[in-house]
């Protein structure tokens, strides 16, 4: 296991919530960006180390969480990514689904949150040794 | 009588002789005596031979019956007929007057004196006399006006036919004219005494054969089963057969009731005949009597009917009655009857006009049809929709009609009873189609045949404007509630934010607290968590809006079950179902879902020491409709009474500061946005059942 820290980016159109997950999770001991809008999540996603993508529903000016995460994964197949919702419609439940993207629903139960982001990166270190294994 | 001593002659002088031979004569009983007795006398006053022929009135024949002196040849040689008048015996005989033949020319031959003998007297006899009939064949043939055959010796008066034939004496050589008028004189007085024993012997076989009449008429009498009885003037029994006896005559065995019955009866008799003297000639009336044997009284029709004597005056009466009994018993069987039969009709035409009433009034259309399913009756409502004979029938009218044709013709030959089937027709005035609700019935022969249908149209407009006018209603509540669920999804997104955010200070704040402020922060923690339950559960609501279709409610509960299978083994609550056969319900499976989420929680809530969830789903039916139902029940501790009322309102719980007050009725709401019912029923410390009514739709 590498002594990197694991790279959380944290999209949320809200700076207090923007701010509140930053400092959850640095509290967590994980690396983290926060954007607080599409473009910035964008242009951090340009640049490699981003292990996990927490990423708001509706975003600024009617961008849509979907396109960022879209963006993340054609930058990096393997990257693991979590749609937040306050206001989840039955349409974007399903494209959710279809796209294999995990769903929050606001308010979401912080230790729940927790959780979700251990298990991931957790298989993600696995993925990767097991790569390194090879 | 003619015994050969009193043949014995002697000499005597002539008038003595005719003393003693008129005293022979006289002597005679029988007719048949006259004859010989005559010829002895005719031969004792000295001539030859002399014999008596006889008419036949039957073959009109003459046939000597007597003689004396002449050989058999010689007699069968005078046989002869009416007719031979060539016979001068014959043609005498038609003249009623002797006459004498000359003999022949030979010396010593007196010629043959020739005598007719008819029924004749110079007097009426005393029965022509008496009835002042004035013909008697006796004096007729004394005047010698008769001819000599059968229809002419019958006497009108008597009856009496009479008798003819004629005597021949050869006379002796030499007669003087004085012994010709001697033998005459003995004829005649042959004749006279051969008249009175005939007419004596005629009274005697008409005696006999009125003998013979009184019993054959005796015996039909007895024969007769009704009593017949003949009165005289005086209304005295003259003659009664058996069967009046036993009303009438007093029997041997005298009892003191049998006599007073009979004197009864006799009384009544006389009362009745007096009455139908007075009415005329034929009269009857009615009677009863009691039959002196069997003591029962017998009601009688008795006829009568005055008889008459030969000269026309009533000699009495006949009667004749009839026992009616039974006749009149049957007529008053047959009287009551009729009066039953009247009385029914009555009832049944009251009957017949009520429901006449009741049709004009039903205000629905009625048609009633044959088994050919052929109109046979309309009411007014009705004829305006197809028509009738008076009117002129229009296109519209010929429409309606077979539309009910293939409607009744389809009903007639089915096997339900009854019917209900919409059937559109056309208003006449304003040719727009109508929906009708028909509903028929059949009514059946004694054979359970159809006889006839009853068809009652009900317009369906109104109904389909007040369902149309429901459903609108019910789309608008539905809309409402679709504004208030996006209003509150609005809401609570944008204070979702806020409260993300400060949820999330809590928790970086959560060791930074002093031991002081710890309780503050505790609350402002839990308050937090309360707002974002709050914050949920509204999400929730306006998340799930979308999506209907058709929904499998036993599958949803299943899911349920399945969702909460763990929680509820954890709290010691056992689940019981009963799962019906359920048809496809109209609605959002989320929303049902969400329902019956909300109730199983709120179940397992109440049972905190365990219990047992039972849920039910089946088909039912309300009034005419089919609903589903879902019963969700446990034994838990139930609702107080006081919070039924305001159980479904916002903001109302039980459960403290675990919920949000807000589950009930949103529950009520989803039930009520599917078109059903929600009902709750529930007793503290024993339980609670949640009944749900979906509405099936076709």
């Amino acid at each position: 296991m590498s002594e990197r820290k694991p790279h959380i980016l944290v999209v949320d159109d809200e700076p207090n919530v923007l701010v509140t997950y930053r400092l959850i999770l640095q509290q967590q001991g994980y690396t983290v960006s926060a954007a607080i809008t599409s473009e910035e999540a964008r242009n951090i996603l340009q640049q490699d180390g981003v292990d996990l993508l927490l990423c708001d529903l509706s975003l600024e000016k009617q961008q849509s969480g979907f396109d960022v995460i879209q963006f993340g994964r054609n930058r990096s197949p393997g990257l693991h990514c979590v749609l937040l919702t306050g206001y989840a419609s039955v349409e974007a439940n399903e494209r959710a689904e279809q796209e294999n993207i995990p769903v929050l629903f606001k308010p979401i139960d912080i230790q729940q949150l927790l959780q979700v982001i251990a298990d991931f990166l957790r298989k993600t270190d696995e993925s990767r040794q097991a790569q390194h294994g090879h | 009588m003619a015994s050969p001593q009193m043949r014995v002659r002697s000499e005597q002088q002539p008038a003595e002789r005719e003393r003693k031979a008129g005293l022979r004569l006289l002597n005679a009983e029988r007719s048949e005596e006259i004859f010989p007795l005559l010829l002895e006398e005719i031969i004792a006053l000295g001539h030859k031979a002399a014999f008596v022929a006889r008419v036949d009135f039957e073959t009109s024949s003459i046939t000597p019956v007597a003689s004396l002196n002449y050989s058999r040849g010689f007699l069968q040689k005078q046989r002869s007929t009416l007719f031979a008048m060539e016979n001068p015996v014959i043609r005498i005989l038609h003249t009623f007057h002797p006459e004498i033949v000359p003999g022949k020319a030979r010396s010593g031959d007196g010629g043959l004196y020739v005598h007719p003998m008819v029924y004749r007297n110079r007097n009426a006899c005393w029965e022509a006399e008496r009835s002042n009939a004035g013909t008697c064949l006796a004096v007729a043939n004394f005047h010698c006006k008769q001819r000599l055959n059968l229809p002419d010796q019958v006497c009108g008066t008597c009856d009496m036919r009479a008798y003819a034939a004629v005597v021949c004496v050869e006379l002796k050589p030499n007669a003087k004219p004085a012994e010709v008028a001697q033998l005459g004189a003995l004829v005649e007085l042959a004749n006279r005494y051969l008249s009175r024993i005939f007419k004596v012997e005629h009274y005697y076989n008409r005696m006999t054969d009125m003998e013979t009449t009184i019993g054959q008429m005796r015996t039909v009498l007895e024969s007769m089963a009704d009593p017949v009885i003949l009165t005289d003037a005086q209304h005295r029994v003259i003659t009664q057969n058996k069967a009046a006896e036993r009303f009438f005559k007093l029997p041997d065995e005298v009892s003191e009731g049998r006599v007073r019955a009979v004197e009864l009866n006799n009384l009544l008799f006389s009362a009745a005949l007096s009455s139908m003297a007075v009415a005329g000639v034929d009269s009857s009336r009615d009677m009863t009597l009691v039959d002196a044997i069997e003591g029962e009284e017998v009601l009688f029709e008795a006829v009568s009917a005055p008889s008459y004597g030969p000269d026309g005056r009533r000699t009495g009466m006949v009667t004749v009655m009839r026992d009616v009994t039974e006749l009149r018993r049957a007529d008053e069987e047959l009287r009551q009857n009729y009066e039953l039969l009247t009385a029914a009709e009555e009832v049944v035409r009251q009957d017949r006009d009520r429901l006449n009433l009741i049709i004009e009034n039903v205000g629905d259309p009625i048609v009633v049809c044959d088994k050919d399913a052929k109109i046979v009756l309309l009411d007014p409502l009705a004829a305006e929709l197809f028509g009738d004979e008076k009117a002129e029938r229009t296109a519209i009218h010929m429409r309606n009609q077979a539309k009910l044709d293939a409607y009744i013709a389809a009903f007639t030959y089915s096997f339900s009873d009854r019917e209900s089937a919409p059937l559109h027709l056309f208003n006449p005035g304003s040719e727009a189609e109508v929906e009708y609700d028909a509903r028929s019935g059949k009514i059946y022969d004694e054979r359970g045949m159809v006889a006839y249908t009853v068809s009652v149209l009900r317009d369906l407009s109104a109904v389909r404007r007040l369902e149309q006018l429901k459903m609108e209603r019910r789309m608008l509540e539905m809309e409402k509630f679709a504004v208030a669920g996006r209003m509150a999804g609005t809401i609570a997104h944008e204070v979702n934010n806020p409260m993300e955010a400060i949820k999330n200070c809590i928790f970086l704040l959560q060791d930074s607290i002093h031991d002081d402020a710890t309780p503050v922060y505790q609350i402002l923690k839990t308050e937090t968590e309360r707002v974002a339950r709050i914050v949920r559960q509204m999400l929730g609501l306006y998340r799930n809006t979308e999506q209907v279709g058709n929904v499998d409610i036993n599958s949803v509960v299943e899911d349920t079950l399945m969702l909460f299978a763990r929680q509820l083994d954890r709290s010691g609550v056992r689940v019981e179902r009963e799962l019906g056969d359920l048809p496809p319900v109209v609605g959002s499976a989320d929303q049902i879902r969400q329902v019956l989420s909300n109730l199983v929680v709120n179940a397992k809530d109440s049972m905190a020491q365990g219990g047992k969830l039972r849920m039910r789903t089946r088909v039912a039916k309300n009034g005419i409709r089919d609903i589903i139902t879902i019963t969700i029940g446990d034994t838990g501790c139930g609702i107080p009474p006081n919070m039924l009322d305001t159980m479904f309102e916002p903001f109302v719980t039980t459960k403290g500061e675990r919920g949000t007050g807000l589950g009930l009725w949103i529950v009520k709401g989803i039930i009520e946005n599917h078109g059903g019912k929600l009902r709750v029923r529930s007793q503290v410390d024993h339980g609670t059942v949640f009944r749900i009514e979906l509405p099936l739709v076709q």
